[in-house]
């Protein structure tokens, strides 16, 4: 009895284990997805449009969550500062407005106003791009290169190594890994990770 | 003074109320344990502090779930976290213990002050190493992304199970039964 009890157990931890390894998405070195997403001036953006652009720093963020709003003014530096050298930031908002409130279209739209975000701030309605990107939390970044066509995944991770004083930063991953592509160089910490705010999807 | 001595008081005689509501048929046992909630105590801890609390050589399942006041699924999950810890509290062998990734700051208020408000009657840890996430969290799990709540079960330092999402009732109680 004690067995098939273990075994049942087993099955039922199975299922959800099964659900986050379905959720991995890009390692890097994959082809990432283009998209077609509602930006916060009501036009469509992809990654096609950027037909001068190097690449991406393609950020999954949001209003609410305490971590990305600590990055907003580090995320509009990135952009100022790589934009013009062909890598533009690409923000996404994942979440579901229906599970946060803080994240509709509506505050995205305010909040873009409020900070003055030079980027567009996507909204993945529908919830269709993240899991393809494997996206977990936010902020989330995934630095595309263009090649050829494609977009290869060149870094996954965090944008530094500190997100509550950016005073006090050791390790600028982001930065550093975009300086890594335009010198043509291979990315030296290719992935990180730190906490984030989970991705708010109805269960 | 009295007014801020007040609220306090108010808090204090009102918590066995509440406790008694919520769990229906609880004994008076339990309506004790209500005042050890009142003042939880936070202990603020850097990984190298953090790791050895749960991870002895003493065939103890550690459930150690990681949480912040600002995350809505972590703070909903642990009401939840609590009913199974109460079921299994008084086996030698199962220990729960959370830990707050808040800003370290926030221990004595904000978070002090959730434990107190969601009864959070077990061990509690803030766990305060910004600067490494990015070593202390492979550490943790090696497939961990950083998003939580997450969820770690652990025996004698190996990692039985590490779950980065919400669980519910009874899929931690199945867990838990599963290693005890």
């Amino acid at each position: 009895m004690k067995t098939i009890k273990k075994i049942a157990g087993l099955l039922l931890i199975s299922l959800f284990t099964f659900s986050n390894l379905s959720a991995q998405g890009y390692k890097v070195g994959d082809a990432a997805t283009d998209f077609k997403l509602k930006g916060v001036d009501n036009k469509m953006v992809s990654l096609a449009d950027h037909k001068d652009a190097k690449g991406f720093i393609v950020i999954f963020t949001c209003n609410h969550c305490p971590y990305s709003i600590a990055y907003e003014d580090r995320i509009i530096a990135l952009d100022k500062k790589y934009a013009p050298l062909g890598y533009p930031v690409v923000a996404i908002n994942p979440n579901d407005p229906a599970l946060e409130p803080k994240d509709s279209f509506e505050l995205m739209i305010k909040r873009a106003k409020e900070k003055g975000f030079t980027f567009p701030y996507l909204f993945d309605d529908g919830q269709k791009i993240f899991p393809q990107y494997g996206a977990t939390k936010t902020p989330h970044v995934f630095i595309l290169k263009k090649e050829g066509a494609k977009n290869i995944v060149k870094y996954i991770g965090a944008i530094d190594d500190n997100y509550k004083n950016a005073g006090d930063v050791s390790k600028k991953y982001v930065e550093n890994a975009v300086e890594a592509l335009l010198a043509n160089k291979e990315v030296e910490v290719k992935t990180t990770v730190a906490i984030g705010c989970s991705i708010k999807v109805k269960k | 003074m009295i007014r801020l001595i007040t609220p306090y008081y108010f808090l204090l005689l009102t918590l066995p109320f509440f406790s008694l509501v919520a769990n229906g048929q609880q004994s008076s046992s339990k309506t004790a344990d209500s005042f050890i909630v009142a003042d939880p105590v936070i202990l603020v801890v850097d990984y190298n502090r953090l790791k050895p609390i749960y991870t002895k050589e003493n065939d103890t399942l550690y459930v150690v779930n990681f949480w912040a006041t600002w995350c809505r699924p972590c703070v909903e999950e642990l009401p939840d976290f609590m009913v199974v810890n109460d079921r299994f509290k008084d086996n030698q062998k199962f220990k729960m213990i959370l830990v707050s990734l808040d800003d370290a700051e926030k221990a004595n208020g904000t978070v002090k002050n959730f434990a107190k408000r969601l009864k959070l009657n077990v061990d509690n840890y803030l766990l305060d190493d910004i600067k490494k996430m990015n070593e202390w969290i492979p550490d943790v799990d090696s497939l961990w992304s950083g998003s939580i709540p997450a969820t770690l079960f652990i025996k004698n330092g190996r990692s039985l199970r590490f779950v980065e999402n919400s669980l519910d009732k009874d899929e931690l109680e199945s867990i838990i039964k599963l290693y005890l």
